[in-house]
């Protein structure tokens, strides 16, 4: 008995020295265009969309997995492997890719915390520039274990989305109908929405910050089994995330028949629906999940591109050992965050760019993984074995349609 | 080839991937895919170009000395002989430019960092071709993409600049070879590791991914792997001793001062300590126990016990011939112990003293009697105070009878974890 207790014990703290990329990388996929995205699914579609998030996150899983193990077995970080198998000239035009789609992402953020201060009366022009400066100063000021604490905590935040969902007093018997019950959607718009869920949540840079932060971590081979743990439990805490994100503007927005454009409009819309807590939590959750995102994005940026550059790299160095690092970290933060400030700036044009190239990254940083995933020499004893492969094939070929519809119906 | 024209000629591997290989009569056999050089020498020489040949799986090796010429145009191979193709085949003192090299880290030792390849640069003497500089440089990836050119023409423009190449030579390179069925014995190269101080060493295994970090430890010879394994961040310590075999890690602690070995099989899972315990020499072994009984946190469980100590009869002659003898290297030679015959100190006298003094003094007269010591129970904040109280470079430990036992230097207490003290 006091050996089975202490067994679990052990178990409970190993996965604790664990965990951490697995949830922060998952979290950070609610961000600004996460949540604008899981507001207008759920308030222009009410409940019929949720069970989408099922698939969704056993794909996200999937992928996620994959990431994890390529981190742990080969204790390389994505890019550099990309660098390596497939050398320098994929490695540069993917990381161009990479680099534009997150560029155009950090600056979503920095909208998201101007918008979500915004309904707590604080003008962009202060919320900006101070988010900017603090985001930044945690890096470069940081180890990898106060940041990586610091994030965690930030996850916790997420929990305001719950509570605001409960606030809504949603319909929970309409909503179980939809979940066992799907209602399959196959007009142009619902699966356009479908196609914009997949999108906001499996995006090219996870993989790299998932892999990355694993390998930062040190993890071992024999700790894998927690570090897919790790995995799992970040996929499944984002889709009930983002499910209650959707059924709190489905049981008051679409209700009440108000089209929404943005996450800061969703806010404003529950005041009067569900009052003012509801209202704040929600905005306050856009404003924790920008500024999580805003300070992950240019880190995970910073960190692809030197690797598969060669630059040295890691929140553990000092601005003077990594420049290129620092230099790239500041230039997303600061620079997304001027965009914002500056008047008449076609934001609508910037987010649709970014979003083009992201569609065209996503499907050959998939198809990338999957060949490195099965390459003996680097994984050995490993690789997918025979029936995940085929799974695992088909999640990506299906993610790679998707995309690529959603690209044409970008383009078109 | 001939031989006024091409006697010494410049090429980038970049280049030369990809060039089609024709035989004598002109026809293309193949595309050049790779090129393998042998370890051996000081500039590695490539003794076999890999051919890539259409419809064939894998490549195809040829020997260099098929080859006529080898230009930015093309690939030409020497009349005669009809062409012996092999599969190709790596030995362990041979590597592949393209394969192992190409876009990988490898130890620069001249900068003591890791850096990626982006080009390698390659010279033709005398008909041999050989490996001379790697492109560490911004210049090697825009020449791989093609955009070198083009990037040269708009700085010249603007600025009336080049930029220039970053080429280290290769006496300077280790390479990593992570694959581990392929583990290289690479132990001329290897000595390029050992030039490095090994904090140096230390922060490169720290930035290296794990395949290549244990091969990299284990090109080290005993003695940098002890220092280097003392540098390393401690829970990668750990890590290096499970990749590695135990009987070379007993080898290297034995390398390690008793306290700073003791000190790092506490940190490690009991089983595996005492397993590494049971393999050391006999007398390093006593040490190690002796040391190992101390609680942690104590004086005893840090200080070292080599030392130098004598009788107070003994004369400086004495002592300088015990100075003589001492093979283990100590690490400290600032104090002599002197003890009475119980062995329980009653002075000190300096290296200056040796030096200095006659050669048939007796130490019990020279000797400075007023000495601080502290008690292996002590915990480490005493201890440190009597340091800082007293600015001495070392203290005598002795036990509940007062018999001497070890020293603690000032490096000790330095290194301690600061939660001890």
């Amino acid at each position: 008995m006091g050996a089975g207790l202490k067994r679990h014990w052990k178990g409970l703290m190993l996965f604790l020295a664990v965990a951490g990329p697995g949830i922060i990388t998952s979290n950070v996929d609610n961000d600004a265009g996460g949540i604008a995205t899981y507001s207008i699914a759920g308030s222009h579609f009410g409940f019929r969309l949720l069970w989408s998030l099922i698939p969704i996150m056993l794909a996200l899983v999937l992928v996620q997995e994959m990431s994890a193990r390529m981190g742990v077995v080969t204790g390389k970080g994505l890019s550099d492997l990309i660098r390596e198998r497939f050398g320098v000239k994929v490695t540069v035009y993917v990381l161009l890719g990479v680099f534009l789609t997150n560029f155009g992402n950090v600056i979503a953020e920095f909208a998201g915390v101007a918008s979500s201060l915004e309904i707590f009366h604080i003008p962009k022009y202060v919320s900006v520039p101070v988010s900017a400066v603090l985001v930044w100063l945690l890096v470069v000021k940081g180890t990898y274990r106060s940041v990586e604490k610091v994030f965690l905590y930030a996850c916790l935040f997420y929990v305001t989305y719950i509570v605001s969902g409960f606030l809504a007093k949603p319909d929970w018997a309409a909503i179980g109908q939809s979940v066992v019950r799907p209602e399959f959607d196959f007009s142009s718009g619902g699966l356009a929405m479908v196609i914009g869920l997949v999108g906001t949540t499996i995006a090219p840079w996870m993989q790299f910050y998932l892999q990355a932060s694993v390998v930062e971590k040190n993890i071992s081979v024999k700790d894998y089994k927690s570090s897919r743990l790790d995995v799992i439990i970040g996929s499944v805490g984002v889709t009930v995330v983002a499910g209650f994100i959707i059924l709190t503007c489905a049981a008051t927005l679409f209700k009440a028949g108000v089209r929404i454009e943005t996450a800061a409009d969703a806010a404003l819309a529950l005041k009067p629906l569900a009052g003012k807590y509801c209202s704040a939590l929600f905005a306050f959750g856009l404003l924790n999940a920008s500024l999580f995102a805003a300070s992950i994005l240019p880190l995970s940026t910073a960190f692809l591109i030197c690797e598969g550059m060669g630059w040295e790299n890691g929140v553990n160095k000092k601005f003077s050992e990594a420049p290129q690092f620092y230099g790239l970290y500041s230039l997303l933060i600061f620079l997304g965050a001027a965009i914002i400030l500056l008047p008449g700036i076609p934001l609508f044009s910037v987010m649709y760019i970014s979003q083009v190239i992201n569609g065209v990254v996503l499907p050959a940083i998939l198809i990338f993984m999957l060949l490195l995933i099965n390459n003996k020499k680097l994984m050995g004893e490993h690789v997918n074995g025979k029936a995940y492969n085929l799974v695992t094939v088909f999640t990506i070929v299906v993610l790679c349609l998707l995309t690529g519809a959603y690209l044409y119906t970008l383009i078109a | 080839m001939t031989q006024d024209e091409t006697q010494k000629m410049f090429l980038f591997l970049s280049g030369l991937l990809g060039l089609a290989v024709r035989d004598s009569q002109g026809r293309k056999v193949g595309r050049l895919a790779d090129l393998k050089v042998g370890l051996t020498e000081i500039f590695p020489k490539v003794l076999t170009i890999a051919v890539r040949r259409r419809g064939k799986r894998g490549l195809l090796a040829l020997p260099w000395d098929q080859v006529e010429s080898l230009t930015g145009a093309g690939v030409a191979l020497r009349p005669g002989a009809p062409l012996q193709f092999t599969p190709l085949e790596v030995g362990s003192q041979e590597i592949l430019l393209q394969e192992d090299l190409l876009d990988k880290q490898v130890v620069d030792t001249f900068g003591a960092k890791i850096e990626r390849v982006n080009d390698v640069h390659l010279l033709i003497v005398n008909h041999d071709l050989r490996t001379v500089h790697l492109d560490f440089g911004a210049r090697g990836i825009l020449r791989r993409l093609g955009w070198l050119k083009g990037f040269d023409r708009i700085v010249a423009w603007l600025f009336d600049y080049r930029s220039e190449e970053k080429l280290v030579s290769w006496k300077y390179i280790q390479p990593l070879v992570s694959d581990p069925k392929r583990d290289l014995k690479l132990n001329v190269t290897a000595r390029k590791l050992a030039e490095l101080h090994p904090s140096d060493i230390a922060d490169i295994i720290e930035d290296l991914d794990r395949a290549s970090r244990s091969s990299v430890f284990k090109m080290l010879d005993l003695e940098t792997a002890a220092d280097t394994l003392q540098e390393v961040d401690p829970k990668l310590q750990l890590a290096l001793i499970e990749t590695t075999p135990e009987e070379k890690v007993s080898d290297i602690l034995e390398e390690m001062e008793p306290d700073e070995a003791t000190d790092m099989l506490s940190e490690l899972p009991e089983e595996k300590a005492r397993k590494l315990i049971r393999t050391m020499e006999k007398p390093y072994r006593q040490s190690v126990e002796a040391l190992l009984k101390f609680e942690e946190g104590t004086a005893g469980s840090i200080m070292t016990t080599d030392f130098l100590a004598l009788h107070r009869e003994s004369t400086i002659e004495a002592a300088i011939e015990e100075f003589r003898k001492s093979t283990h290297p100590l690490e400290t030679v600032s104090y002599l112990y002197i003890t009475d015959t119980e062995r329980r100190p009653i002075g000190v006298i300096t290296l200056r003293h040796l030096l200095l003094c006659d050669r048939q003094e007796i130490l019990g007269r020279l000797m400075n009697p007023h000495l601080i010591s502290a008690s292996t129970e002590d915990d480490l904040g005493t201890v440190a105070e009597l340091f800082t109280k007293y600015k001495f470079i070392e203290i005598p430990v002795v036990d509940k009878a007062g018999v001497l036992q070890g020293i603690i230097t000032l490096q000790d207490i330095v290194k301690a974890k600061p939660e001890e003290l």
